[in-house]
């Protein structure tokens, strides 16, 4: 099976001779029961295993399960995790969810579905609409088959900038202090975190940006403020993700993102804009065939009935929001225009902010795995004059995610995404801090439940995995 | 037979392990071996015996696999299974290490400077093939990473004149390489051996493409021009089987006389010669020479001296590299 995760991913840790479903070398935790050692193992006709004990007694054996968890928290392969996300994450799982809800009135989930900007493009150049009609078609898809709320990444993406934008202040003020403060490196990529996690570790992580991804933002926002609002426990809420890429259902399954109390996930599950694509399919219809429906305006970036973006690249902004904010706060200057400069190749991007000959921030975006390498083997001889850079595993960043809807066979793939890019932006820009609904939740909302927990509701945080030292994993 | 293989030095280079490879410089001077023992010794001609002029230690924490002399003798680039790329730089009559190119996940399995200098590839276990750029002040940046192969690729050779790059497999193809439009793509791939490829030889100029496989055999690959799409087009037009007992571990086609060496599993080196009265779409070689016992182990390498015609170097497993002259009459 050919793997959907981004390069960066594909390239970890990998091996030569063993066919991915033999790959695990994960020691599986098998709950221990009391009782007598000896006893036969038998196989049914069906695969179960069933213990038989020396009294004859019958017992059906568990099956050892790996979940996603345990796959990222493992320095072994990564893409033998895909199959486990077949099971976990899918539009099947949501069909289920649905189902479950037609048949079973008294116990229903309340399904949210939160489209990210990337996807919405996606979907409305393969049926030639625009964005914003596309997402208005897409709502009344999700609505039309039992979706309760769709809302829009882009909303709580102003909280991602936001964040971005104090963080990387408060770095820059103490980088005399802390080495590790800067370069602050963006955090929204899952395949750069997952990359970062278990090839670089401990020496990489203090850069990355702590700012939850638009996301998991949304996922914050749907499982707490959300839940409570409506009078609901997070577990009776099904939140569905539409992203650009694979990579982001290993983001979804992060424990960091798991509800402990709760026991539920703050999103539950990630399809990606192709898997939606395929949705519309297994239901025989087109976006082209839908009536657009109004828009749920609760977190959605909206003017009415056009949906808003951010300025800068397909890929969130984050550079040119940061930019533009530090250039302001640190050194008064406001920047219309931001002039980038294409270094290596056009992946590799640097904006300068320059007063008297003088660099004062110096800004870069690397997308690809080839970049990423520079950027890590850079840091790591101390050669980095950079203040932040805007990281991507994907060559083009988000818009070119794996999960996208495929160019047409006879497509030219470079004229499909120049499309895909044209129609993320022409919604028009929202700066941030003119949304009046995000200061509004700030203010309502964040403050209420204290600083420590509006931390973590707009925070995460990363853990370096362990290389593996079993003989399994030994390699020759 | 009138042509044979005449044994001219032997040279136990690498004491209680393996040689893995051997590279001449580009006048044809120096020999730089690698082995198991995690060294690279460089070896000079001193009247009729071959001395050890320098050892490079301390560069690798496991065994140094392949090594490259750039193409202006003044740098030497060495592969390692601890997963790096190691580059020195001559300086008088010694070496120092200049930079260490991280980045495989795991074993480097062979690298080599692409005719300017200016590029170096590099493959690995982890099934990538790079490609590195140097910039005057000697800093090394990656400018790819392709991923065409679904396993362990064993070796990496650039096209004699052009930047066109070629690799060989675990999965039996060989992938042929050229940067297109901001990025390097794989432009070919070429199927037809049936187990692990382990090397590539281009001939001098570079439209016929030598490879040696686990399958025993010897495959010709020559370039045809594609009229339909700008993607190259290599097609098979000779293949030597029967001959070969054993894997065979490296071909090296001579840049001078255009014969074909060959190292084998079977302990053998061998010596192919294109008979002149076929056509360039149906050669057919014949071998020439042969040394059966040329070492007492697994041939690992076969490398022609590219200033002094017939003279090749050979290494094995036994430790050695020994010298040999090629005599066609």
């Amino acid at each position: 099976m050919a793997s959907h995760f981004s390069g960066v991913l594909q390239l970890t840790d990998l091996d030569d001779f063993i066919t991915p479903s033999q790959e695990c070398v994960k020691p599986v935790k098998v709950e221990k029961k009391q009782g007598k050692s000896v006893a036969k193992i038998q196989i049914e006709d069906d695969g179960s295993y069933i213990q038989i004990n020396q009294d004859g007694g019958k017992k059906k054996l568990e099956k050892a399960k790996i979940t996603l968890n345990d796959c990222l928290a493992c320095s072994g392969c990564i893409t033998s995790a895909e199959s486990v996300l077949i099971t976990q994450q899918s539009h099947e799982e949501l069909f289920k969810v649905l189902h479950s809800n037609e048949a079973n009135v008294t116990e229903q989930k309340v399904v949210v579905v939160s489209v990210s900007p990337q996807s919405r493009a996606s979907l409305a150049a393969h049926f030639n609409l625009s964005s914003s009609e596309a997402g208005r078609r897409l709502t009344s898809f999700f609505k039309g088959i039992g979706v309760h709320h769709v809302f829009d990444t882009s909303f709580s993406r102003t909280f991602s900038l936001l964040e971005s934008q104090r963080e990387f202040v408060a770095r820059l003020q103490k980088k005399e202090q802390d080495s590790k403060a800067l370069p602050m490196l963006t955090s929204a990529c899952p395949g750069w975190i997952c990359y970062a996690e278990k090839t670089h570790g401990e020496f990489i992580l203090p850069y990355i940006s702590t700012t939850r991804s638009p996301q998991q933002m949304m996922g914050s926002l749907v499982k707490g403020y959300f839940a409570e609002q409506q009078g609901l426990s997070p577990q009776q809420i099904y939140h569905v993700a539409v992203m650009p890429c694979f990579d982001k259902k290993l983001e979804a399954s992060r424990s960091d993102f798991y509800l402990n109390e709760a026991e539920t996930r703050e999103v539950d599950c990630v399809i990606t804009s192709g898997e939606v694509q395929k949705m519309l399919e297994e239901k025989n219809m087109s976006l082209n065939d839908l009536e657009p429906a109004k828009l749920d305006t609760m977190f959605s970036s909206v003017c009415e009935d056009e949906f808003l973006s951010h300025a800068g690249s397909g890929s969130g902004g984050y550079l040119h929001h940061v930019f533009t904010y530090a250039a302001k706060q640190l050194f008064g200057e406001d920047v219309k225009e931001l002039t980038y400069k294409t270094l290596r190749n056009k992946d590799f991007q640097e904006v300068t902010l320059e007063k008297d000959g003088v660099v004062l921030l110096c800004f870069a975006s690397t997308y690809g795995f080839r970049n990423i390498q520079n950027l890590v083997q850079k840091l790591k001889r101390g050669k980095s004059h950079y203040h932040f850079v805007e990281v991507m595993a994907c060559p083009s960043g988000c818009l070119n995610g794996g999960g996208q809807v495929k160019a047409l066979p006879g497509q030219n793939q470079k004229e499909h995404l120049q499309e895909v890019e044209d129609l993320y932006k022409a919604e028009r820009p929202l700066s941030p801090e003119d949304d009046t609904r995000v200061a509004e939740l700030y203010q309502s909302w964040l403050l209420s439940v204290g600083e420590e927990r509006a931390k973590e509701l707009l925070h995460t945080q990363y853990h370096a995995v362990e290389k593996l030292t079993n003989g399994l994993t030994m390699k020759w | 037979m009138k042509e044979a293989l005449s044994l001219v030095q032997r040279v136990n280079a690498h004491p209680d392990s393996r040689c893995w490879f051997v590279s001449w410089n580009p006048s044809g001077s120096l020999v730089a071996s690698c082995g198991g023992d995690k060294a690279i010794r460089i070896w000079g001609r001193e009247g009729d015996s071959w001395i050890c002029k320098s050892v490079l230690q301390d560069g690798h924490q496991r065994t140094v696999r392949k090594v490259a002399w750039s193409p202006c003798g003044n740098y030497l680039a060495s592969a390692s299974f601890d997963a790096t790329t190691c580059i020195w730089k001559k300086k008088d009559d010694d070496f120092e290490s200049l930079t260490v190119l991280e980045g495989h996940e795991n074993e480097v399995k062979c690298v080599a400077w692409a005719p300017s200098g200016n590029l170096l590839a590099t493959c690995s276990r982890d099934k990538s093939v790079w490609v590195w750029e140097v910039d005057e002040e000697d800093e090394y940046e990656c400018v790819t990473v392709v991923n065409s192969h679904t396993q362990d690729v064993k070796h990496v050779v650039w096209h004699p004149t052009q930047e066109l790059l070629a690799s060989a497999s675990y999965d039996n193809n060989i992938c042929i390489y050229r940067e297109e439009d901001d990025d390097w793509e794989c432009r070919a791939t070429l199927q037809g051996h049936t187990s692990t490829v382990w090397s590539l030889s281009f001939d001098a100029t570079g439209q016929r493409l030598a490879s040696g496989s686990d399958d025993r055999t010897v495959k010709i690959w020559k370039e045809y021009p594609n009229e339909a799409g700008q993607d190259l087009s290599w097609k098979c037009v000779c293949t030597l089987s029967g001959y070969h007992g054993r894997t065979v571990y490296d071909v090296a086609w001579c840049p001078l006389t255009g014969v074909l060496a060959t190292a084998s599993g079977d302990d053998a080196v061998r010596v192919f010669k294109e008979d002149e009265s076929t056509g360039p779409d149906q050669p057919v070689f014949s071998l020439a020479a042969q040394v059966t016992k040329a070492h007492s182990q697994d041939v690992n390498c076969v490398a022609w001296n590219p200033k002094e015609a017939g003279l090749l170097a050979t290494c094995s497993d036994d430790g050695d590299f020994a010298i040999w002259r090629f005599h066609e009459d």
